[in-house]
């Protein structure tokens, strides 16, 4: 702590204190990026393609369970990726079902391992991590595993694991800290809880499993624990999937339920106690409904919070530089070229006020402004038609406008919505559902009958979605899009 | 104590090897097999052995270094050798960190400083 005090009294002693030549302005570094994930990387790489000094400061808060993980970030340690990879186990347990009726014959039951998938998991991120890192090291990025706050104008403090302090300075920096789960703020939470933080890297089978959310985030991992086959309970306040098409989540909500989730509806919970100690152990948890005066109690081996993420803007010194940020959500205004009020800072990704939550949408932001900041460019970052995938059970892909925004906006006389149910070949032999998979398109009648929003329910919903987002940002018409000669058979010929 | 080098040659001989320093930090380098003049069959290897040697003196304390020769031409060409299957192994030269994720794969062992922080950082 003295050190750092001395080294802030005189910036060319910290640039030699730290094994630094000169660098013109006196800044220790042209870019500091705050968070490596997804937009940081993305960002930091960028910038050192125009030899441009980077640094990344990137440190992970370990969970109240003691959860923690390496470099690169949300999406690639407790995201997008172990949530697919355990999607996709859960969906080759259907399909080792279904083989049966293809003829495939095996006598044993089938069973699943926790531990073999979640090594195996850990595993290849493990690699992700280590990628990162010689990607990082190969293009002369710096990077420390330190947590950087801001002390002053263009000064950072970094705090690495040991308590160590450094202070850096840097001609301009972003801000790509990301979020992390909340917790709800009742008796037990953060001793007896998980969140998404904790459970890709579970050491023990999480067992009779409770979620407590509507999010994406919950209705993801409430599917696969139950496609795994264990017992799973989803708690819901109001609604499923807020923000989302509400036809579309009620669909996803009801094929959950057909196949072995059960929803307890209008009640939150108002303490988590420990019946029994263990991995897992068992918790009683006591909710009230919304509606009325009513208790229940139920008892878990997990339980799961997903209520939603909140940005890591409280704690890192923005009050230092001048930086607003919303107070009641934590998220940071930007403009349209993701700078904030202060010049020099920029910020990008999901702490972003307004923007879409998506490493894509990070990675394109990120890359952008670098282009721009240092490659004389002037693209700015398209936020508008964005797709994106819901890996429930039933898997659901959008882009553009949800039926009830779209009526919001251009009013009901103006659209006209298309849909079909469609019945996956795939699934018509081992007779899986034939009226659960459904397509539909909603066409802006004043606009030449432009499609403005995509919504599809089925598998693969992902791969389908891709191309439909593409063409919807071409402008596509429902006259084009009927002129279009199906693929068949699949899916996205409906 | 310092670090220590073993050499070993073939699947089995690595395995053996490994499994009788368990406990200690264990890495390894894989090279194509050396004629009568020591010369290896992988160019790769020729340019990497000097490279990673040098770094050698950043190793952990009581970390062990493996030298491996995995065989022929012939037998790394196979893509069922036991190499390949066992340990994943993509290319020589692979320097890896055993147990963990942490490799370097041909041209990546070219340069020291990947190599020294696969020895020095976790």
């Amino acid at each position: 702590s003295v050190q750092a005090h001395k080294e802030e009294d005189n910036p060319q002693k910290t640039m030699e204190a730290n094994g630094l030549t000169s660098v013109p302005n006196s800044y220790d570094y042209d870019l500091i990026v705050i968070g490596g994930g997804s937009g940081g990387l993305a960002a930091a790489k960028e910038a050192a393609k125009y030899e441009k000094k980077v640094m990344v400061l990137d440190f992970v808060t370990p969970t109240p369970q003691g959860s923690s993980w390496g470099l690169g970030g949300t999406c690639v340690n407790v995201g997008c990726i172990p949530k697919k990879l355990m999607h996709q186990a859960a969906l080759l347990g259907q399909a080792l079902q279904d083989s049966r009726k293809f003829g495939w014959q095996f006598t044993e039951e089938v069973k699943h391992n926790w531990m073999t998938m979640t090594e195996s998991i850990q595993n290849y991120i493990g690699s992700l991590n280590w990628g990162y890192r010689v990607a990082l090291r190969d293009k002369k990025v710096t990077y420390e595993n330190a947590y950087g706050e801001f002390v002053g104008p263009h000064t950072i403090k970094a705090t690495n694991k040991k308590g160590i302090e450094k202070l850096y300075t840097a001609e301009r920096f972003i801000i790509a800290t990301g979020e992390r789960p909340r917790y709800l703020g009742i008796p037990g939470d953060k001793e007896y809880c998980i969140s998404s933080d904790d459970l890709f890297s579970l050491p023990y089978c999480p067992g009779k499993t409770l979620v407590i959310g509507a999010s994406y985030v919950a209705l993801e991992c409430a599917g696969f624990l139950a496609g795994l086959g264990l017992d799973v309970t989803v708690m819901v306040r109001s609604i499923l999937l807020r923000g989302f098409d509400q036809d579309m989540a009620n669909r996803i909500g009801e094929y959950m339920k057909e196949h072995g989730v059960n929803f307890i509806k209008e009640f939150v919970p108002i303490k988590v106690e420990q019946v029994e100690e263990g991995t897992p152990g068992i918790l009683k948890v006591t909710a009230k409904s919304t509606a009325g005066d009513q208790i229940i109690e139920g008892e878990y081996n997990t339980v799961l919070l997903a209520i939603g993420r909140d940005p890591c803007t409280r704690r890192i010194g923005l009050d230092k530089v001048g930086v607003n940020i919303n107070e009641k959500t934590g998220k940071i205004p930007v403009n349209d070229e993701e700078q904030t009020n202060v010049p020099y800072v920029y910020a990008i990704g999901d702490i972003l006020q307004g923007k879409l939550e998506l490493t894509p949408v990070a990675i394109q932001a990120g890359r952008l402004l670098v282009q721009r900041l240092y490659a004389g460019a002037t693209t700015k970052c398209d936020y508008v038609n964005v797709p994106t995938t819901v890996f429930t059970p039933l898997e659901y892909g959008a882009c553009g406008y949800s039926e009830e925004t779209a009526v919001e906006k251009f009013g009901e006389e103006n659209i006209e919505v298309y849909h079909s149910h469609f019945w996956p070949l795939e699934w018509t032999v081992p007779s899986r559902d034939n009226n659960k998979c459904y397509a539909k398109i909603i066409c802006n009648i004043q606009d030449n009958e432009r499609v403005i929003g995509f919504h599809v329910l089925g598998p693969n919903a992902g791969e389908v979605t891709q191309g439909f987002a593409a063409a919807i940002k071409c402008g596509l018409t429902k006259e084009q899009l009927d002129n279009t000669v199906g693929i068949h058979p699949v899916c996205a010929e409906v | 104590m310092g670090w220590e080098e073993v050499q070993a040659r073939g699947y089995s001989e690595f395995v053996r090897t490994a499994q009788s320093y368990h406990g200690r930090p264990i890495f390894a380098l894989f090279c194509g097999d050396k004629d009568a003049e020591g010369r290896s069959w992988c160019p790769d290897c020729v340019t990497a052995e000097p490279i990673v040697r040098k770094e050698l003196h950043n190793l952990p304390d009581e970390s062990v270094f493996i030298y491996c020769l995995v065989g022929d031409r012939a037998y790394w060409k196979d893509p069922n050798n036991e190499f390949r299957r066992n340990l994943k192994l993509t290319g020589v030269p692979t320097l890896l960190k055993y147990g963990t994720p942490q490799k370097l794969v041909e041209e990546e062992c070219f340069k020291a400083e990947l190599v020294r922080m696969l020895f020095t950082e976790d």
